[in-house]
């Protein structure tokens, strides 16, 4: 299927500069047929891929790059990030799991993974001659189904 | 990182004024939770009234405060916007805290009346 429309956007790895492309997702968003609530969670998604790169592939360390393009298609819509720092394994990724009537089960990091899974219709991510590319796909048919809760 | 706080009663009303609580903005919001846990405020309310976004690092920097208050303080939360209220339920932190619809009836809960 043909591809509507791409836009390309690169920021410097720096925390700071999220906002940037977590704007960009929403405002995108906000041009299509959907919810706020799924607009939020396209914007969630995409700046937890960028976070896990700025912090994970490339240690929290400026001036690297964090290319994100958008591939909004008829039927779904495309995020993919890439970098060309540390390659992440998702199957090492520890689960997300703890127990709420337990406080020092309570996770404050490692939620990132579980909320693109969690959210996005399609996580993939590979690596290829150095480069690091996360890709997310959100199928726009569904877009009218509550968001999910997890251990419901 | 703009935070407006007010002490009513023994219960501390911390309410951000930024659209946004993300990785760039958690370090400074968990330490200043941890100052004002630290000198001896136990009961807090989270007023989220203003915030539109919440990444996992934000969500980190709230669960870590109520760690931090542990058993013998409370911190809750109100005023939860729909879209941001999606994470707390995704994560099943809305199982965790209690969150009130409101900054009255959050005051009310902390203040016994509820």
């Amino acid at each position: 299927m043909k591809t509507a429309g791409m836009i390309r956007l690169i920021i410097e790895s720096k925390l700071e500069n999220v906002a940037l492309i977590g704007g960009s997702v929403r405002g995108i968003a906000e041009t299509l047929p959907i919810d706020k609530v799924i607009r939020y969670h396209l914007e969630l998604c995409v700046v937890e891929a960028v976070n896990n790169v700025i912090k994970h592939a490339y240690h929290a360390k400026a001036g690297r790059s964090v290319e994100v393009d958008f591939l909004l298609h008829p039927d779904r819509l495309t995020f993919k990030i890439h970098d060309n720092g540390d390659s992440l394994n998702l199957s090492t990724v520890a689960p997300f799991c703890f127990d709420p009537l337990k406080v020092e089960t309570l996770p404050e990091r490692g939620m990132g993974i579980f909320i693109l899974k969690s959210l996005m219709d399609e996580v993939r991510y590979e690596t290829a001659n150095g480069k690091n590319i996360l890709t997310l796909i959100k199928y726009l048919k569904n877009r009218s189904a509550p968001p999910p809760e997890h251990g419901d | 990182m703009q935070l407006q706080h007010k002490n009513t009663a023994d219960v501390l009303i911390v309410r951000p004024l930024e659209k946004r609580i993300d990785a760039s903005a958690a370090t400074e919001f968990k330490l200043k939770l941890g100052e004002w846990i630290d000198s001896g405020n136990r009961r807090i309310v989270l007023n989220l009234s203003e915030v539109d976004f919440i990444d996992s690092s934000g969500l980190g920097a709230i669960i870590s405060g109520f760690k931090r208050i542990g058993g013998d303080g409370r911190l809750v939360i109100c005023a939860v916007k729909e879209s941001v209220m999606s994470l707390f339920r995704l994560t099943r932190m809305n199982r965790v805290f209690d969150i009130f619809p409101s900054e009255d009836e959050a005051l009310r809960a902390l203040s016994g009346k509820a």
